[in-house]
């Protein structure tokens, strides 16, 4: 090896040694990576179990009880496909599409209003005592006591939405308020505006500060520093997350008529019962077809609103 | 800033932020009205069934509030949260595990740009054929494969296997394992995507092969991205696990759901604060983990 090329290898063995390391990245992700090993041989998924005769004896009456029954019958995919459209047409067809798609529009409408108005106090750069004072309008600011109280209360608030399943909500809320839309409408919108908050938060913190800063200059209190700076400015990626959320509202909220409410799931978890195989399959394969839609509108619109400047 | 004489014209000048407020007002009316919703539905039916529901949070059980249990069994419904809760996370974690395993998968065949873009300049007709059709194809398969199986909700998936297998700890697991497996291929493949490609370039013309661009290339750039995801896809599997419980799996939610049946309020609030302990601790965790992985 020429002295040149071993003064090259020093140097990248310089380079590999100086590189960013943290104990605490390293534990953290060796306990991740071992706890997700160690699940799988926990003992508690047999996968033994899965090809017992038991099973197989299953799965071949699911498999042959999954064609519609016309076509089992052989009568053609003519009958198949008047089987089908008479699913459509009838409650469980349509109108429990319909019934999903409102429920998760309202939903996702009350949730950004809820997270809208808990965004300022939750905002590090607005719940403080001096929000963007020219010359003093760094990220943190000056800071106070009460204001973090404030800032970390809400910043709580946002987790608690957020840590109970959307089922859950669901589950609890039906017993208050019956079998009504408004569970699930609740639920979805208790769950997305503790997510919506915390991005919101975390947009209005990074929004860049100086037409903020212009309007407090000229004597702009916090709330109109919020409605008339930072909102407008921050509304395209208040939006970006809006719709990013509705996607999964739509997937939600088709699961949460299984407790009970007419959407999609409703029908679902009916067909299941009466083991009506094949119906339960094609109301599956509607509600993709509506979280598909929901996604690919979602995507054109994030996709307009990104590029609108 | 429009003049005057601009203005003029349009008498009733609405902005694109205007356009926006206004159909969201009217998309919400024909939800409402599709729904038939009025206010008067959310007048509680049983008034004081809610008032002991919200009165026991300030009490949550830790003995069974079952008479003929009662303080027999000590600790009971304590024992219950720590093994359901120990249940919610092993049934997240393996699926999860599952989940990434298809998703790199997933998110390796979609790649396009490992297909496409910054690998070996093509020769022959049989390379060139391999650029520009199978390369595609197989990326374009990946990709579809991923979207269906994240439209299809994991209950969904838990009922099929149910309906297929019976019920067992396992298909639980796939249930989850699935939908997860095509969010986290469709987020790895544009992570990928995303990373600079200068590496992968320079990589190329020193003559690496495709799966040494890859490795070595891409991957290097996009992986700090792709373990925050991860780990931001655990606390939803910690969740989705929990709900599996109203499916008869042995997670928090079964124990919520009996205890709730019972109209044991008490217990019911004792596995919410378990649950949301737990969310709390890995939220936190996670969060510290993820700022430390962007920086």
């Amino acid at each position: 090896m020429t002295a040149l090329a071993s003064e090259r290898m020093t140097q990248i063995e310089q380079l590999r040694r100086d590189r960013p390391r943290s104990r605490f990245l390293r534990w953290s992700l060796s306990a991740f990576v071992l706890l997700l090993v160690l699940s799988l041989f926990s003992g508690e998924f047999g996968f033994e179990q899965v090809f017992s005769p038991r099973r197989l004896q299953n799965l071949e009456n699911f498999l042959t009880e999954t064609l519609p029954p016309p076509i089992r019958r052989g009568e053609g995919l003519a009958a198949g496909l008047a089987w089908a459209s008479d699913i459509l047409m009838s409650p469980k067809g349509f109108p429990a599409l319909g019934k999903t798609l409102a429920i998760s529009i309202l939903s996702i409408l009350l949730a950004f209003f809820v997270a809208i108005l808990l965004t300022p106090p939750g905002s590090r750069s607005l719940a403080c005592p001096e929000p963007y004072l020219p010359g003093l309008a760094s990220a943190k600011g000056v800071r106070s006591f009460l204001w973090n109280v404030c800032l970390h209360f809400c910043r709580f608030f946002y987790v608690f939405l957020r840590a109970i399943p959307e089922y859950i909500w669901a589950f609890l809320l039906i017993q208050m308020f019956g079998f009504s839309a408004w569970p699930a409408i609740l639920a979805l919108a208790i769950h997305n505006s503790g997510i919506l908050g915390k991005l919101f938060s975390e947009t209005v913190e990074n929004l860049p500060p100086e037409s903020t800063i212009a309007l407090r200059g000229i004597g702009a209190g916090r709330a109109q520093l919020f409605w008339f700076s930072l909102f407008p400015t921050g509304l395209s990626r208040f939006l970006v997350y809006f719709f990013y959320r509705w996607e999964t509202c739509i997937r939600e909220s088709t699961v949460l008529g299984m407790l009970g409410i007419v959407s999609l799931g409703y029908y679902i978890n009916d067909a299941q019962a009466t083991i009506n195989t094949p119906e339960m399959l094609f109301l599956i394969f509607l509600g993709s077809g509506l979280v598909l839609l929901g996604d690919l509108f979602s995507a054109l619109i994030r996709y307009l609103v990104r590029h609108a400047n | 800033m429009r003049s005057k004489a601009e203005l003029k014209g349009k008498p009733f000048p609405v902005g694109i932020r205007g356009w926006v407020l206004i159909s969201a007002i009217l998309v919400g009316l024909w939800a409402w009205l599709y729904l038939g919703l009025s206010p008067r539905q959310l007048l509680p039916g049983d008034a004081s069934s809610i008032g002991r529901f919200l009165a026991a949070a300030l009490s949550p059980a830790l003995d069974s509030q079952d008479p003929g249990l009662g303080e027999a069994v000590r600790y009971i419904v304590l024992q219950n949260a720590l093994h359901g809760l120990g249940r919610t996370v092993l049934f997240a974690a393996a699926s999860l595990l599952l989940s990434i395993l298809g998703g790199f998968v997933l998110g390796f065949l979609a790649t396009s740009t490992w297909w496409a873009g910054d690998t070996i300049t093509s020769r022959g007709p049989l390379r060139r054929l391999l650029r520009q059709v199978f390369g595609p194809t197989v990326s374009a398969t990946a990709k579809i494969l991923a979207t269906l199986l994240r439209s299809v909700h994991e209950l969904f998936w838990a009922l099929i296997f149910l309906a297929a297998f019976g019920s067992g700890p396992l298909t639980g697991v796939l249930a989850l394992a699935l939908p997860f497996a095509g969010t986290l291929g469709k987020i790895y493949a544009e992570m990928l995507e995303e990373s600079p490609s200068a590496p992968s370039k320079a990589l190329r013309d020193l003559g690496a092969t495709r799966l040494q661009v890859f490795f070595f290339g891409r991957l290097p750039a996009a992986f700090p991205d792709m373990m925050a995801y991860t780990l931001y896809r655990f606390e939803c599997a910690l969740r989705s696990s929990a709900v599996l419980g109203f499916f008869g799996y042995p997670t928090i939610g079964y124990f919520l759901k009996l205890s709730f049946e019972n109209l044991y309020y008490s217990e019911v609030w004792t596995y919410l604060y378990g649950l949301f302990l737990l969310i709390f601790l890995v939220d936190a965790w996670s969060g510290t983990l993820r700022r430390r992985l962007a920086t």
